[in-house]
């Protein structure tokens, strides 16, 4: 009986409404890869991606029944804790995922690796985001970055039989795994001159019982933030992503662009704001070097791509510059900048990611900027969808992408950092070159009548029916065109209406109470 | 024992194992020096848990070990995929993506 007291008293305790969101998405994967044991087209066809729809949907509304605002909530004793921040970027990772299914619905990828695994690895890679995001120890930080990135090398190797897609898989891997070893290293320095590993005590020891000066302690946060600048891919440490991003099916890219990096963001605000605060006079020069250099490196490298998804990830990579700036001024209306830009960020990627799919499945060019030539007056509700993305993406007024640039930018100058605000709109700039390039193609190029030709990269997806012609595209596709609509709506309706996101990212504000307001 | 000889021994194997990676062609010698590197850091984690006297540092590397184990599984799979697709196994002949 005693020991039995003892057992019970040493039991973890755990919030079972709070973890349910997590539950509901690892469950999920489980469920998935059973289900994809059925025999037959129905299941994999339908049963599948429906269960995977499913557990995310059911992810979202556990997240929305647990929102609260204020300071973080421990759920499993000091490893796992929810805020607004945790549960706010879970809803962004679950809807990326939603928008993964519709993209991945048609692809080859889906075929070649089978559905069950694909989605089963999609579902384990938002668990892992979703710890991530709300890891208040460094154990857990590490468990939820690799829980997010393993599944991720196999997705991006998953069409099996194209070189390029193995390619991106293996040398994501052992970039990624370079990454993952160094911000290891940083974590045992950091452990090493602290004593600790819950983010709260470090954040105690940290100017107390350690001295800011201390050369393990500045060696810990350099190596730290090197590895994770690797996963946000912050220059320099971006060289894998444009490879990357071009070789992996192109669901899985977009699915990267947006999820990965709104979950390197959630645990970079986590990690240097919560575990770090104390020690922000010496991290901030450091991290607004990086920012300037990724806004520099990125734009510059955007100019002279021709293919569509290089593009999106050069300027992915400046888009991370910009939001690390929100990350070095470290208050709270920095903290809430940073998480309504990967908001509109979601939107914005996401409707050009879309158009990407939609015309690489049909257009002999691939994902060439070429395949874009006349969609103007070819099919329209592409054109408009990638014109909105591109001017958002560019920060034009009306759009999402403007008002999360005025917010980033507005809390640099509140926090003293107007210089980096400044960089933001130089950033800004000179990224107008590559947009408006992408636009010009759409509707200044002549339209050409397109043979159905086979694609020089991917297979045709869509067999050519009798009297094909280009307006029956985006028929072919509806479940693709539904989803680039829906965000291209979302990013004109947010930039001209952003209260409720306002609000919402004020929530967030909140869940980091020690910082400035 | 002082601390500061795991530490040395530790960055030293860091070192190794990220100068491995940079310069070796082979894929499955890149993921043993990966594993090198990740293994430093279990030294140190060890080492650090010792002096401090608590168990967080050998917990987390305990969790580390598994990790690694993940990702030398995927690792071997994609090279397994990619010598059945006869492509040389030469991480410097893999530059079909490149712009």
């Amino acid at each position: 009986m005693t020991t039995l007291l003892i057992a019970a008293a040493k039991a973890p305790v755990i919030d079972y409404k709070g973890i349910s969101p997590l539950f509901a998405v690892a469950g999920g994967a489980v469920i998935v890869l059973m289900a994809a044991l059925i025999r037959g087209r129905f299941a994999q066809r339908v049963l599948v991606p429906f269960l995977t729809v499913g557990a995310l949907g059911a992810a979202i509304g556990l997240s929305i029944w647990n929102w609260h605002t204020g300071d973080s909530r421990p759920i499993v004793e000091g490893a796992l804790a929810i805020d607004p921040l945790a549960l706010g970027l879970s809803l962004l990772f679950y809807i990326t995922g939603l928008a993964t299914v519709a993209f991945a619905w048609r692809s080859r990828a889906l075929r070649e690796s089978g559905t069950g695994e694909f989605f089963g690895l999609m579902l384990g890679s938002i668990a892992g985001m979703t710890i991530l995001g709300s890891a208040e120890n460094l154990i857990t930080l590490f468990v939820g970055i690799e829980l997010l990135s393993i599944p991720l090398y196999v997705m991006c190797a998953s069409d099996v039989r194209r070189e390029t897609s193995l390619e991106s898989g293996l040398k994501y891997l052992v970039i990624g795994s370079v990454g993952s070893a160094t911000l290891l290293y940083g974590l045992a320095l950091i452990y090493g001159a602290t004593g600790h590993t819950g983010f709260a005590e470090i954040n105690n020891a940290i100017g107390n019982s350690v001295n800011l000066t201390d050369p393990l302690l500045l060696t810990g946060i350099a190596l730290a933030a090197a590895g994770l600048a690797f996963k946000a891919s912050v220059a320099p440490f971006h060289a894998w992503t444009p490879d990357v991003y071009e070789g992996a099916p192109t669901p899985v890219t977009a699915f990267m662009a947006v999820a990965t990096k709104t979950a390197a963001f959630a645990v970079i605000l986590r990690f240097f704001l919560e575990a770090l605060v104390s020690a922000q006079e010496q991290w901030a020069p450091a991290l607004a070097a990086l920012a300037v250099i990724t806004i520099i490196v990125g734009n510059v490298g955007a100019i002279a791509q021709n293919s569509l998804k290089r593009m999106l990830a050069w300027s992915g990579v400046a888009q991370a510059g910009y939001m690390l700036a929100g990350v070095v001024v470290g208050t709270q209306l920095g903290l809430q900048a940073t998480a309504f830009y990967l908001a509109m960020y979601l939107f914005m990627n996401l409707a050009a990611f879309g158009v990407v799919i939609a015309r690489e499945r049909v257009s002999e060019h691939g994902d060439g900027l070429k395949s874009l030539e006349g969609l103007g007056s070819a099919s329209p509700l592409l054109a408009w969808p990638m014109t909105i993305a591109m001017l958002s993406l560019a920060g034009f007024p009306a759009t999402a992408g403007f008002i999360g640039k005025f917010y980033l930018i507005s809390a640099a100058v509140d926090g003293n950092w107007a210089w980096l605000g400044v960089m933001i709109v130089v950033g800004s700039m000179l990224s107008l070159v590559y947009y408006l390039r992408v636009i010009a193609v759409m509707w200044m190029t002549p339209l050409k009548i397109e043979l159905p030709g086979r694609p020089r990269r991917a297979r045709r997806e869509v067999q050519p029916v009798a009297g094909w012609s280009p307006e029956a595209d985006p028929r072919a596709q509806p479940e693709v065109l539904l989803v680039t609509l829906i965000m291209a709506a979302a990013t004109i309706f947010f930039g001209i209406v952003p209260s409720p996101l306002f609000h919402l990212a004020h929530d967030v504000g909140t869940s980091i109470s020690a910082l400035f307001s | 024992m002082n601390v500061t000889w795991y530490l040395v021994l530790s960055a030293f194997i860091f070192a190794m194992g990220a100068a491995g990676v940079l310069t070796r062609r082979n894929p499955l010698v890149v993921l043993l020096c990966l594993e090198l590197m990740l293994n430093a850091g279990n030294l140190a984690l060890i080492a650090f848990s010792r002096m401090w006297g608590n168990a967080d540092g050998q917990i987390f590397a305990l969790v580390v070990m598994v990790v690694a184990a993940c990702e030398v599984v995927v690792g071997l799979g994609i090279i397994v995929g990619i010598f059945r697709r006869r492509i040389p196994e030469d991480v410097d002949a893999l530059s079909e993506l490149r712009g």
